[in-house]
This record gives structure tokens, C-alpha cells and sequence, in this order.
């Protein structure tokens, strides 16, 4: 058999089985190739990417002051770093594939240099870092187990750099991958409290806790960051905190309500057998629910709660509402702008593939992790 | 005390503390805010709602007792509210109609046998979910709506829709010049009886035969309905109904979006059918097509509307984000008013109470509607 006839029977079974199924392959077939016809053209000849190039400064960093521009480097590379770890935590490469990637990167952003294109030679550098953390995770085991707490200094750090231009001149892509990152960290403790309320001994807390997620998850969440916002000044008149802060805290309290529910469903499929052994062995239920179910509840629900931070950073351009600069909103100033012109479109394919391969990264990695949790490993 | 007694003191007077600390959170969060608005110099009071608004709303019609009129700025802050809630209710019906059925659509084309349609509509939903609501919202506005075609320049599709800056204009039916009121009430009466005939098992012959001598009536008397197609006159549009651009973007943004988590529900509800139950019709010797008519669709339809329900209360709040479109949706609107008479906070009470409503309406609809398709199933 020939591979010409295998394809040809594959495309007269999958393609062209009955007579409705060749007219609607035919219209697809010939809709697609008009689209990437129109679309290639579009992309190569038409569109003037410069629109894109010369803002990409807004676009990442929204209104960062230019002269302290090293500073959201120096985080992004620290960003890069981490990411890289993490990613080598739960997707393993074969070493000659990571430090190829590793010599290539440090290659092209040293050539990248010697050229003068500096804003290049930085971001391969920061590949560079993301691939050096991915082999180092592989090789290390110790690194592997010290990414949480890499991740916190991290954070903080990235903090402590950014800070001195004030938090409100945080912006663009930078900013909405920090909210993110935070917003998913605090919401956690938040809605495992929540969940463990949900299921107490007490009905009062059992109540208090059902209401609290049924309420917040019947909410726009654009609604509880504007309410926050606005509380805040009210609670704190001296100090309300800056747009950021509140925006956070209004993230947490909402998203809170959605990891409770994924930590609940957690909670729901530990064997009550593991916790009639647990109390058997003379564990206190503070010790049973800390040590015993809790840790086993979260391995469940890791691939929800990376989901969630998904929904949390496809959720940050609200922020508009209390008038912060993340990636979205950077765009729209960048097509405002007068001299953008007539380049809506450019910009908007820009953030349209940029959101993506943001959701890809991070599906890619609740994939991974859902895989080495099916296999059994930490 | 025995230890059983101590034991069940020990419980109550836990309960008592825990709802002691969450009265006493609640009071003194309210404190906490009643002393800063003091500070700002106001009180916490509903009278605004009561005065006049000031400001005009670009759409959306005012129920009054003697019928709908548009906004106008010399009504209250109150009326500005329900203007706007309406809007949000009236956005949020359309797109979970559309949605419903282009989500279901699409969830029957993942699922194809066609590997061309299962890998497009598998790319459509997957760039559907993975990127933000609302830049598809202003894409859909600033970019598609906003770019076309000037009224003047607007051409007209299958004879009567035009799709132009100004807004999309569609057909409506209107009542004819001097038309009976009898043909009418003999239309009307069609169509109720038509759909009792569709709803109603036992009777359906003879209420069909009623639809139709009903409709014979009214035909008899002069049809009383025309189609008034919407047409460019001067700089402006005569007859049709008209949808705003904001209305029009954040509709197909909203549908479009919440298509795609319906065609993962349907995908979902499809695949967990036994495939006995298709081998089965196959050994009767259905075709695919009758197999997913009579077998598959009912048996879907049966377990996925609580999961639709999820999907329609996410697009009712969804709504709220109109404010970055411009569109006079319920938050919109909250936000003129409490910028117009600085009353944020009770405002924002309001909305809350308004979403939530709507939020449970929405859900003790699907839940009916779902339990008569459980009963009307057979199921229990």
C-alpha cells in the first residue's frame, strides 16, 4: 500500500464520507484557503508592525518611567528565572535539549549585542535565564524543591525594584503578570479557610462560608473591585492604599470563592477512611485536616487552581475600571495614540497573540502538572 | 455537668462565638464606613434615588404606566437605574438565546466525523477560551463595529438588514395601516395555540386545527402584519428596529464568547454517552444523522442545562463590562449616577442587590426548566 492510497482513504473517510460532508469540506477547504490566503498576505506584505515595535516599551511596561527602564528589565529576568524553575519542576527536558536552548539564547543575545540591538540582546538574555532555571530544575533536585520559596523572594524582590517609581506607574504586560501571580497566591489560603468553613462542625460557620462563596460567585467581579475601591478610602481615610493594593484585594476576595469551591471538591474526594485512621493514631482534627487532608486535597485540585490563574490573568484588563494600565489598556493608549494611525488591527493581532501564548504557557502547565500527578510524583 | 453536657456547652458556646465575630465584623465594618463618610461630610441615605438625574441615557426605554417612552434627564436617579437594568436584562436574553444555540452548534461540530469541521470549531473554542472577555468585547466594538461602513456607504443585505456605524437595522413586523382588531387577536391567537399544539401532547391535533382556522380568520379579514424593512432616509433610518453599536458589539461579544463554553458542555454531554447506544442504533439500522436526532440530542438536552445555567448566570454578570463599550448597561449607568450625585456607595448596595436578583432568577429558571424536562423525560 502506498502512502499516497492511506492518505487518499484517510481524506475519502474523514473528509469526504457521504455527500453532505464533501460540500461542507469543500466550502472549509476553500474558506480557509481564501482566509490564510488574505490572512498571509495581510501579515506579510500589508500590515506596518512598526505600530507594534515602536511601542512595545508601552505595551510592557504601560507609563514605567523610561530613565528607570533597568529596573522592570532586571524583573523580567528575575520573572524569567523563576518561570524557567517552575517549568523545569514539572516538565522535565532531556539536558541536551535545555542547554542547547540555553547556548543558543546566550549566542543570540550576545550577537544581538555586538549589533546594537539592546532591547533584543535583554530579552534573549532573559531566555537565556528561563532556559538556565529549566535546566537547572532538571538537573537539581534541591532546586526543584526550593521554587516555592525562590518564587516569594522572587516576588519580593520584584516588588522592592519596581517600587521606587510609586505603584501607580506599574503598567502593561509586567504589571498584569504580577497581579496575577499575587491575586492567585493570596486567593489561596483565603479559599482553603473558606472550603474547610464550608464543611465545619458548626452550621453558623457552615452558613457563613455558603453565603460568603454563593454570594461572590452571583457578583461581577468588575462590581467587587469598583465596591472595594471605593470602601477602602472609607475604612482608611489616611492612608486608602494605592489603586493596586485595593485592586488585589478585591481580586482576592473574589477568586477566594472559586478556589473554595475547586479546594471543596478536593476536600470531597479524600477517603473518609483516611481520616478515621489519622484520628485513630490520636490526631487532633486541627492535625488530621493539616497534615493528613489538606496536603492531599491540594495535589487533587492543582490543575484547577492553575486553571484558576488562568481566569485570573484573563480577567486582569478590569482593572481599567479603577483606572490601572495593564496589558490591554497599554494597547488602548497605544491606538489612541495619533500616530498609531491606521493600525488597529495590527495591535489588536498583537495582544490577540500575546493573550494566547500566555494561555498556552499556562495550560501547557496545568497539562504537565495534571500528568505528574496522575503518574504519582510531587 | 457530665462530660456529654460539658461537651455540648462547649459546641454552643463556640456557634455563639462564631457568629458573634461575624455580626460583630459586619457592625464594625459598618461603623468603619459610616464614620469615613461622616468625615466626608455625608450621610448614608436613599433619597437620591428620588431626584432628578440630570443626565440623558443614549438608549433604552423607561417603563412607565402609560407604556415604554425613552429617558430623559429630567427623571430620577431611580428610573436611571431600572433604564439601565433593563438594558442589562434585555443584552443578557439576546446573547444567551444566540449563544445557546451558535454554542450548541459549534459543541456538534467538535464532534463531527468531518476532521476539517472538528479541527476549525476545535481552534475557534480554544481561542475563544484562552483570551480575555473584554479585549474580544472592544475588538468587536472598536474594530469591527466602529469600522463599518457609514450609513450613506451601508449597503443592504437579503433585502432589509444594514450593518453600518450608525448600528445594525433589521426587519420588524409592525400592525398594518387599519387593520382590524379582530384579525389581530386572530393572530395572536394562532400563534398561542400553535404553540400549546407544540407543548401539549394530548390535544395537539385539535389545537392545531384551531392555529390554523385561526390564522384562516385573520387572512380572511386582511392580514394585519407587515414587515417594515428599515431603509437609509436623509441621514437617518425609516422602519426595522435598530440596535446601537455598543448594543450590537456587546452582544456578538458576549454570544460568541459564551458559545464556546456551551460547545465544551454539549462536546462533553455527547461523548459520555455509552457507545452502545450508538452501536445500538446502528444494529437498527439508523443513520448517524437520525441516531443523533431521536437518541443522542435528547438525551443530552437532559443533563446539560444545569451547566448552561452556570454559563448564563456568567453572562449575565458579564454584561457589566459593556462600561469599557460604552454601552447604558445597569453598572454603566450606576456610575453616571454616582458621579452625578456622589452616592457611590448606596449605589453600589443597589447594583449589588440588582445582580444578585438577576443571578437567581436566572438559576430558579434553569432549575424549573429543568425539572420539567426531567418529568417531561420520564426520569426522576
Amino acid at each position: 500500500m502506498t502512502s499516497n492510497f492511506i492518505a487518499l482513504r484517510w481524506a475519502k473517510r474523514n473528509l469526504f464520507g457521504s455527500f453532505s460532508d464533501s460540500t461542507l469540506s469543500l466550502i472549509c477547504i476553500v474558506g480557509c484557503l481564501w482566509l490564510l490566503g488574505s490572512l498571509s498576505h495581510w501579515t506579510f506584505t500589508t500590515a506596518q508592525w512598526s505600530a507594534v515595535s515602536d511601542n512595545i516599551r508601552v505595551f510592557m511596561v504601560g507609563t514605567y518611567p523610561s530613565d528607570l527602564m533597568w529596573r522592570p528589565w532586571a524583573s523580567a529576568a528575575l520573572l524569567s528565572l523563576l518561570s524557567g524553575l517552575s517549568m523545569g519542576s514539572i516538565a522535565s527536558a532531556p539536558r541536551v535539549l535545555t542547554l542547547t536552548l540555553l547556548g543558543a539564547t546566550i549566542v543570540g543575545a550576545l550577537a544581538a549585542y555586538a549589533s546594537g540591538n539592546i532591547s533584543w540582546s535583554l530579552s534573549l538574555a532573559c531566555a537565556a535565564l528561563a532556559s538556565l532555571g529549566w535546566a537547572a530544575a532538571g538537573a537539581w533536585r534541591s532546586v526543584r524543591k526550593g521554587s516555592a520559596i525562590a518564587w516569594a523572594v522572587g516576588i519580593a524582590s520584584i516588588a522592592w525594584l519596581l517600587a521606587p517609581a510609586g505603584m501607580e506607574r506599574w503598567g502593561g504586560l509586567l504589571m498584569s503578570v504580577l497581579f496575577t501571580l499575587l491575586a492567585s497566591v493570596l486567593s489561596v489560603p483565603l479559599g482553603v479557610a473558606l472550603a474547610f468553613g464550608r464543611r465545619s462542625r458548626y452550621p453558623s460557620a457552615r452558613l457563613l462560608c455558603s453565603a460568603y462563596i454563593e454570594i461572590m460567585r452571583s457578583l461581577p467581579l468588575i462590581l467587587v473591585v469598583y465596591c472595594i475601591w471605593i470602601v477602602m478610602p472609607l475604612l482608611m481615610p489616611s492612608n486608602p492604599g494605592p489603586d493596586l493594593a485595593r485592586g488585589l484585594i478585591g481580586f482576592t476576595l473574589f477568586f477566594a470563592a472559586y478556589v473554595a469551591e475547586y479546594v471543596r471538591s478536593g476536600l470531597q474526594s479524600i477517603p473518609r477512611g483516611q481520616v478515621e485512621a489519622a484520628q485513630s493514631l490520636g490526631l487532633t482534627p486541627g492535625q488530621v485536616n493539616r497534615d493528613i487532608v489538606l496536603p492531599q486535597a491540594i495535589r487533587v485540585v492543582m490543575p484547577a487552581l492553575v486553571g484558576n490563574v488562568l481566569d485570573i490573568f484573563n480577567t486582569v484588563p478590569l482593572l481599567f475600571i479603577i483606572g490601572m494600565t495593564d496589558f490591554l489598556r497599554a494597547g488602548q493608549m497605544v491606538l489612541v495614540n495619533p500616530q498609531s494611525g491606521n493600525t488597529t488591527y495590527e495591535i489588536y493581532a498583537f495582544m490577540f497573540a500575546v493573550y494566547l501564548a500566555m494561555a498556552s504557557l499556562i495550560t501547557y502547565g496545568a497539562r504537565r502538572l495534571e500528568a505528574r500527578m496522575a503518574a504519582g510524583r510531587t | 455537668m457530665t462530660d456529654r453536657q460539658l461537651a455540648r456547652a462547649a459546641y454552643l458556646c463556640k456557634q455563639a462565638l462564631i457568629v458573634a465575630m461575624a455580626v460583630g465584623s459586619v457592625v464594625w465594618l459598618a461603623v468603619l464606613v459610616r464614620a469615613g463618610l461622616l468625615r466626608n461630610g455625608i450621610g448614608f441615605d436613599m433619597r437620591f434615588l428620588w431626584s432628578v438625574a440630570n443626565f440623558d441615557i443614549s438608549e433604552g426605554s423607561l417603563p412607565t404606566l402609560a407604556g415604554l417612552r425613552p429617558f430623559s434627564s429630567t427623571d430620577t436617579n431611580g428610573q436611571a437605574l431600572l433604564v439601565g437594568f433593563i438594558n442589562t436584562v434585555k443584552v443578557s436574553v439576546l446573547a444567551i438565546a444566540a449563544s445557546t444555540v451558535f454554542g450548541v452548534l459549534l459543541g456538534v461540530a467538535r464532534v463531527s466525523r468531518n476532521w476539517l469541521v472538528k479541527q476549525l470549531s476545535f481552534g475557534l473554542v480554544e481561542f475563544l477560551r484562552n483570551t480575555p472577555l473584554l479585549i474580544q468585547l472592544v475588538f468587536w466594538y472598536f474594530a469591527v463595529a466602529l469600522k463599518l461602513p457609514g450609513l450613506s456607504d451601508a449597503s443592504v443585505w437579503l433585502g432589509g438588514v444594514i450593518l453600518s456605524q450608525q448600528g445594525v437595522f433589521v426587519p420588524s413586523v409592525v400592525a398594518a395601516n387599519g387593520a382590524s382588531l379582530v384579525a389581530i387577536w386572530a393572530v395572536l391567537g394562532a400563534v398561542v395555540l400553535a404553540a400549546a399544539a407544540a407543548s401539549h401532547r394530548g390535544h395537539r391535533l385539535a389545537l392545531l386545527v384551531a392555529a390554523v382556522l385561526a390564522l384562516g380568520t385573520s387572512v380572511a379579514l386582511g392580514f394585519p402584519f407587515r414587515l417594515s424593512a428599515p431603509h437609509i432616509e436623509g441621514l437617518g433610518v425609516a422602519g426595522g428596529i435598530g440596535l446601537t453599536p455598543e448594543f450590537g458589539a456587546l452582544m456578538v461579544g458576549l454570544s460568541v464568547y459564551t458559545a464556546a463554553f456551551i460547545a465544551e458542555i454539549v462536546r462533553g454531554a455527547i461523548l459520555a454517552l455509552p457507545k452502545g447506544q450508538w452501536e445500538a442504533a446502528a444494529a437498527l439500522g439508523m443513520s448517524r444523522r437520525a441516531t443523533f436526532i431521536d437518541v443522542v440530542v435528547p438525551q443530552v438536552f437532559r443533563v446539560v442545562l444545569p451547566a448552561f445555567g452556570n454559563q448564563y448566570i456568567s453572562l449575565a454578570k458579564s454584561t457589566s463590562l459593556g462600561i469599557a463599550i460604552g454601552f447604558s448597561d445597569l453598572f454603566n449607568v450606576y456610575g453616571t449616577v454616582a458621579n452625578q450625585s456622589g452616592r457611590s456607595l448606596e449605589g453600589v448596595i443597589i447594583v449589588m442587590l440588582a445582580y444578585l436578583f438577576l443571578s437567581w432568577i436566572i438559576s430558579a429558571l434553569v432549575n424549573m426548566a429543568n425539572g420539567r424536562l426531567l418529568k417531561a423525560g420520564g426520569a426522576k
